[in-house]
């Protein structure tokens, strides 16, 4: 690390920040503006004005709204987000129960984009404009028109019909109960726990929700490393690698990909955000149990602070990977490093 | 307009015009006709529906228990829903509330996501860096789950929905126009519009702005595809328009209880939330190589 590269790290985190301000503020004025007091909403039509009157004091209604906002937002610092309106426990208990879930299916999807988007861009430039090559495209239109709901319906369809006895639903089989692992990863733990066969029945399970959220991503990936090995394939250091007699096998592997891999990793930052997004539909369709599924149920029933909670994580998400995504960059392009910026 | 003129020795040069030329790439590649056509299809099915759908009434809350779930066929071609409703006739009157939610997001998104990156771009200063600034905050806010939230905490509805939707997208075309903007308020010609004493506001509107008119389009258009898929993920979650209205992702919400069996309550849907993001997105490649922009 020198000092180019902190300091692009270091406006890159101040970014960030400013994210998860905004974020928070727009959340919370739509979270006040709305018709109907929360007070009442956690205790049902049947409680008198009196007890709500005090649920609301408790619950901090009663300040000025720049109070209750900076409350809101030392409270979620501190990562406290108060207590679910409609089960009464604390918000940030329950979604930490249920993040390791959304978690590996996000870890196993983004491992699935690298791994097929990656190498069937490389192989599209390759052999560009022949067959392999309009194929590839195809399916990456496929890819990118497909809605992920519809993927992942079909991809259930498909291992219902086909695969008789591949589970789809859940994240493992019910016999197993949910052993507890120190990671609450289900692949990890099984190793960890000496129990493979909870490994082999989790990664059975997380196959095809991985692939539908995954598919949009490896299109994009596809697409973007294509034209970026293109592009870079035409610059003179490439050609004069090739005129000094360098193999074309190492040409592409060792220069080229190293070169146009900053692009699709860029690109992944932004999918990142919709990753999030369609999590909630393929958590849906797959039963999955996770931190989306959840905050499907409690943006359904309108529990307030459990929106908040799921907003702001979902933002804190996709500020973490960037970051996560930003250092990869500033570790790969030398360019970053020296200018310290963009 | 060129004229066919013979090749002689002696022909004069054609030179033809840059529209004339951009019109000529676009025809020579199949795949943006193709793409035109499928969204001129789509076109003419939201604006005729109800004089080419072989079952126009089925659109709204008809009941037909005796022919519920009936398989594809000649009387229907794509199947009957769980109330024997023609699922055909659904998919086309679908398209009239995608193609709504797509006009009514990009009329609001478009306008002032380009109004934004114009300013920055060419004022530069501390509007470029407020504007730049906030776009690059809203870019990174999760779409899905904001369009979630707002809809379902105000109301969950077609207009709510737009709302939300609209609120994100403006983001994407801010970038654009700002990125073409600041390199063309570069450029010589808008120096000499300024010392020639045009006011900001022509140079805004009718230097920059056609320079800007290639992305813009071309970035529309692929986003009509995304806000098509985008609405009917919304509905299939059941927050987007009520029943019985028929949308293509609330139906494929319905269908997906009678899977297997009746798989043609998911087909007809997917079929068309398919058919209309494909054009939509061969269309906006072909534009892309027409103009030969980057978006």
């Amino acid at each position: 690390m020198n000092a180019g590269l902190i300091e692009f790290l270091l406006r890159r985190a101040v970014g960030f920040v400013s994210v998860l301000l905004v974020l928070s503020l727009m959340i919370f004025v739509l979270a006040r503006v709305v018709p109907g007091d929360p007070a009442r909403m956690a205790l049902g039509p049947a409680a008198s004005q009196d007890q709500v009157d005090r649920m609301r004091a408790q619950m901090g209604l009663d300040e000025p709204l720049p109070v209750q906002y900076v409350n809101f937002l030392g409270g979620a610092v501190r990562g406290d987000f108060g207590t679910s309106l409609i089960s009464g426990r604390d918000v940030t208990t329950e979604v930490l129960g249920l993040l390791p879930a959304t978690l590996e299916l996000v870890l196993a999807t983004l491992a699935l984009m690298l791994l097929f988007g990656v190498p069937l861009g490389v192989l599209a430039a390759r052999y560009r404009n022949r067959w392999a090559d309009t194929v590839l495209r195809l399916v990456s239109l496929v890819g990118v028109t497909m809605p992920a709901f519809l993927a992942a319906i079909l991809l259930q369809l498909f291992a219902a019909y086909f695969l008789m006895d591949w589970p789809i639903l859940g994240r493992l089989d019910r016999s197993m109960g949910m052993p507890a692992g120190p990671t609450g990863l289900l692949t990890i733990d099984g190793l960890l726990l000496g129990r493979p066969d909870v490994t082999l029945s989790a990664l059975q399970h997380l196959a095809f929700p991985a692939l539908a959220l995954s598919l949009s991503g490896i299109a994009q990936i596809m697409r973007i490393t294509r034209s970026a090995m293109i592009e870079h394939q035409r610059r003179d250091h490439v050609q004069t690698l090739r005129s000094f007699g360098v193999p074309g096998r190492v040409v592409t592997f060792r220069y080229l990909l190293k070169l146009s891999s900053v692009a699709p990793l860029t690109i992944m930052g932004l999918e990142f955000a919709s990753l999030i997004g369609n999590a909630f539909v393929v958590e849906m369709v797959f039963a999955w149990g996770g931190f989306a599924s959840y905050g499907l149920e409690s943006i359904l029933q309108k529990d307030l602070n459990a929106i908040m909670a799921v907003v702001m994580l979902s933002g804190l998400f996709f500020v973490v990977a960037n970051l996560a995504i930003d250092v990869l960059i500033g570790l790969i392009d030398p360019r970053l490093r020296m200018k310290g910026g963009r | 307009m060129a004229t066919a003129e013979p090749h002689g020795a002696d022909a004069p040069v054609q030179i033809l015009s840059a529209r004339r030329m951009a019109w000529l790439r676009f025809r020579s590649n199949p795949v943006a006709v193709i793409g035109a056509l499928m969204v001129l299809s789509v076109l003419f099915c939201v604006a005729f529906a109800p004089w080419i759908t072989p079952y126009p009434a089925h659109s709204g809350n008809v009941l037909d228990f005796a022919n519920r779930h009936a398989a594809p066929s000649a009387d229907h071609w794509l199947g009957t829903d769980k109330v024997g409703r023609d699922i055909f006739t659904r998919v086309i009157y679908g398209f009239r509330i995608s193609l709504l939610l797509v006009v009514g997001v990009l009329g609001v998104a478009v306008p002032v996501g380009a109004a934004l990156g114009l300013a920055a771009g060419y004022f530069g200063g501390r509007t470029e860096f407020a504007i730049t600034g906030f776009t690059n905050v809203m870019l990174a806010i999760p779409p899905l789950v904001m369009a979630l939230a707002v809809g379902n905490i105000l109301n969950p509805n077609l207009i709510n929905a737009m709302i939300a939707i609209a609120l994100l997208w403006w983001t994407w075309h801010a970038r654009l126009v700002y990125r073409v903007a600041k390199s063309v308020a570069a450029e010589d010609f808008i120096e000499a519009a300024r010392l020639a004493g045009a006011s900001h506001w022509h140079i805004l509107t009718r230097e920059i702005l056609p320079n800007c008119v290639a992305v813009i389009s071309v970035k529309t258009t692929l986003d009509a595809a995304f806000i098509i898929l985008f609405g009917a993920t919304l509905s299939f979650l059941g927050l987007g328009v009520r029943p019985p209205t028929p949308d293509l992702g609330s139906m494929v919400a319905d269908g997906r209880q009678f899977l297997p069996e009746m798989w043609w309550g998911v087909l007809g849907p997917a079929l068309g939330i398919f058919y209309a993001t494909l054009g939509f997105n061969l269309l906006g490649d072909g534009l892309r190589d027409m103009f030969d922009v980057e978006v």
